[in-house]
């Protein structure tokens, strides 16, 4: 098989998979405000929980890290989430599909590799049915349904350069640009057809906003360490080419440890503090991010050879607080999860998977939330 | 190699098939406690929305009726259905030929009729007779009409029993030596119905208006190879004004009990037949800046128990169709929507109904956002499914009656807002 045939074919793959639907449904914990951010992991950080996301190439998180790559690539990444919500109400259960990685890159000199990439950075696909008697002044009542289906997400374009002076040193800079849209589709109906005329009303809400980023690397033989930030601009939220508010792109700062002393093994530690009240007056008052610290503890260590593959082996734990409040109050994520990953066709096709399992919850409000996601990712070296 | 081929597409398929995989929704449990958004609240009012409400008479016009109204309600009521067949051949076909007529063994009337149902058919015996009703005079005036329905012109009739008359077509026998004299001298035969009834009673007939005329047959031969002779309506005045003497073919004339509108009142339907028509003048607030998801338009009912009041009959509302260039309102209300367009629905009511009713009027108001008037005239029409056909009459009082009694408009609608934005 030529090194054009895979290319072909992940086109192919990619194309099928950005054709499957996206489902999404319920009101829940996670994608208060403007969304659930899906922490612009790949896949293989995805298996850590994120722990060797500061110096994981695929993920869009230290732009240093991209100088490692040698060859050209591309990189696509599917994450469906299998989500149950419990309440006093019962439980609600549903699926969402989500593309969170798409990327690519290539070396331009020795040592110095450019890429592009979008992320998702809160994603906000949902879809809320729920039924109301509306009281009206006349005395009159009316059963009405409501259908609030929101697609789209906020998403992360970045373009970088990294830059590796040294073995030891690795050096990055990212231009962002947020953009993306939310598709609302507001459908009311009624229990008398005669009298009400149901109707949707549609929307779409736009955002953009830049940011800058920078990150390096140190390595050497037993331990890699990593730190990133980024800087966010004004951000803006915009419908029919009115805009509506600004706020600002949150800032975010980590980093990470890594004790890399066994072959093709990484043990790694990573924090990040992302500035999620920034985006505080881009929506109404009862929207109110959190800073909040993102931490995580991982492995990605070489496991068994099965033919002529290795297959990486990984587990994390991971604890964060998610970018919006729910019902007023701040909503934890505790998840771990495991993965593995390997090559195919001499190494130019990577695929990595991983499976995460997310329990979400606010303190005093009556709602837990639990979900598994899986995480698949591939990457072709054309 | 091959094997790595088949292991990539195996893990694709993988993917591609938890990717496609469809969901039950289930949402909503959480709400209200964590719904991204409640649902818009709903806003009603109550306004004095109408500008221009009145009530025209003679709609439909003359021979444009579905049905003609025979009807004879004592004092209180007699119409009378004209037919006119100015053509009528003077040969019939015997075994492919064509003979002349020289002789009438029958002649008929057939008679489309709307077959009453159990609950409407007469107390007693009805009479139906048939005039010959020609005249140089002006040959659409009631009055001139209604004086040729006399004894010397009596060229028909038949009494029928009142369980005879559930079917959908009556035959009455005409005087055969009167059509075999037109027939020779080449004239036309313009025939008047009346009906005789005690108790009154009113009976629908077909028209050329919905393809479903009284026609003449005649019998010129009692060989059974002959073909009977079916003359159609038609009428040959006015001259050389097809628009005008084609309705007249059929058509109905009041002989008395015909009734006035009253200032306060809008009237649907009666005798003459009438039509009310309401403009609208509604804030573009609510036009243009809401959703409005529903309109009724409020009408306070009087009673009207002049005849058949507990009959339940459908009113229409109707778009009018006309742009604002016509001014004149009996001419716009000639320009009309059909029954349900725009999801203007009806009404089913009684001519003895009280109080407040309403029609929805919300399909057709959302038609008016972001329009002009021009485009889309705020106009509509209450019509009565049997007009000009049946003599109820329905009253509804008019922005001229006491403030309490006047028609508004019930909006009900959906602010704009900020949907959307968490």
């Amino acid at each position: 098989m030529t090194s054009r045939t895979h290319f072909r074919l992940a086109l192919v793959a990619s194309a099928a998979l950005l054709a499957a639907p996206a489902l999404g449904a319920q009101s829940n914990l996670s994608t208060q405000g403007f969304g659930y951010s899906t922490g612009q992991f790949s896949s293989r950080a995805q298996g850590t929980d994120g722990a060797v996301a500061e110096m994981d190439p695929l993920s869009p998180v230290n732009p240093a890290t991209i100088s490692v790559l040698s060859s050209r690539i591309l990189f696509f990444q599917l994450e469906p989430e299998y989500r149950s919500v419990t309440t006093a109400g019962g439980t609600d259960r549903t699926t969402t599909a989500r593309y969170p990685n798409v990327f690519g890159a290539m070396p331009i000199a020795p040592n110095f590799v450019v890429g592009f990439g979008a992320s998702t950075l809160l994603d906000r696909t949902a879809t809320t049915i729920f039924n109301t008697t509306q009281l009206l002044s006349s005395g009159d009542s009316v059963p009405m349904s409501t259908t609030f289906r929101v697609d789209g997400a906020m998403d992360d374009l970045r373009l970088a350069a990294g830059w590796a002076p040294t073995k030891w040193l690795r050096l990055g800079l990212g231009a962002h640009e947020i953009v993306g849209h939310n598709l609302i589709a507001l459908t009311e109906s009624f229990a008398d057809t005669e009298t009400y005329k149901p109707f949707t009303q549609t929307r779409v809400l736009g955002f953009n906003g830049p940011a800058l980023s920078g990150g390096l690397q140190l390595v050497s033989k037993w331990v890699s360490a990593a730190a990133s930030m980024r800087q966010g601009g004004v951000l803006h939220m915009d419908a029919s080419d009115t805009v509506l508010s600004a706020a600002r792109v949150p800032n975010r700062y980590g980093g990470s440890i890594a004790f890399t002393g066994l072959p093709n093994s990484f043990f790694a530690v990573r924090t990040s503090h992302d500035d999620w009240s920034a985006m505080n007056g881009l929506g109404s008052n009862q929207v109110v991010g959190v800073d909040s610290w993102d931490t995580s503890v991982g492995a990605d260590v070489a496991g068994p050879q099965i033919g002529e593959h290795i297959v990486s082996l990984r587990a994390g734990f991971r604890d964060r607080t998610l970018p919006f409040e729910a019902a007023g109050q701040k909503v934890k994520e505790t998840s771990f999860s495991g993965g593995l990953g390997t090559g195919f066709a001499g190494g130019r096709v990577l695929a990595d998977a991983a499976l995460i399992h997310a329990n979400r919850s606010a303190p005093t409000v009556g709602a837990t939330e639990h979900a598994w996601t899986i995480s698949i990712g591939i990457s072709v070296q054309p | 190699m091959r094997k790595q081929v088949v292991k990539l597409l195996a893990a694709l398929a993988a993917v591609m098939s938890i990717a496609a995989c469809s969901e039950k929704l289930e949402a909503g449990k959480s709400c209200p406690l964590l719904c991204p958004i409640q649902s818009d609240s709903l806003r009603d009012t109550t306004i004095d929305a109408i500008a221009v409400d009145t009530s025209v008479t003679g709609l439909p016009p003359i021979g444009l009726e579905t049905y003609l109204m025979l009807a004879s309600h004592g004092d209180t009521l007699d119409s009378r259905a004209m037919i006119r067949f100015d053509t009528i051949p003077q040969s019939y076909s015997k075994a492919a030929f064509d003979s002349v007529i020289t002789t009438i063994d029958t002649a008929l009337l057939v008679t489309p009729i709307a077959k009453p149902d159990s609950l409407h058919l007469p107390k007693a015996p009805v009479t139906i007779e048939v005039y010959d009703v020609d005249t140089v005079g002006t040959d659409t005036s009631a009055a001139i009409l209604t004086s040729l329905f006399r004894p010397d012109r009596l060229i028909g009739s038949k009494t029928f029993a009142p369980d005879s008359l559930v079917r959908d077509t009556l035959f009455i026998p005409i005087n055969a030596d009167t059509v075999l004299d037109r027939v020779k001298n080449g004239t036309r035969l313009r025939v008047g119905m009346r009906m005789r009834s005690n108790p009154g009673y009113d009976l629908r007939i077909g028209t050329t208006q919905i393809g479903l005329p009284v026609t003449l047959h005649i019998v010129a031969s009692k060989d059974t190879a002959a073909v009977p002779v079916d003359v159609s309506p038609l009428s040959d005045t006015p001259a050389d004004e097809p628009f005008l003497s084609g309705p007249l073919a059929d058509f109905t004339i009041v002989a008395s009990g015909q009734t006035s509108v009253s200032p306060t009142l809008l009237s649907v339907g009666g005798v003459p037949s009438r039509r009310t028509f309401i403009h609208f003048d509604v804030p573009s607030r609510f036009v243009d800046s809401t959703t409005i998801v529903r309109a009724s338009l409020l009408l306070t009912q009087t009673p009207n128990r002049r005849i058949d009041q507990h009959d339940s009959v459908y009113l229409y509302p109707l778009a009018i169709l006309a742009s604002p260039v016509v001014t004149d309102i009996p001419n716009a209300l000639q320009f009309l929507s059909i029954t349900g367009q725009y999801g203007l629905d009806s009404l089913l009511i009684s001519p003895a109904d009280s109080g407040v009713k309403e029609f929805q009027v919300a399909g057709l108001m959302r038609t008016w956002k972001g329009q002009t008037l021009e485009v889309s005239p705020r106009s509509i029409a209450i019509t009565s499914a049997v007009e000009g056909s049946r003599p109820v009459q329905f009253d509804f009082f008019s922005t001229r009656a006491p403030v309490g009694l006047r028609p508004r408009l019930r909006i009900t609608y959906v602010p704009q807002t900020s949907y959307g934005v968490p």
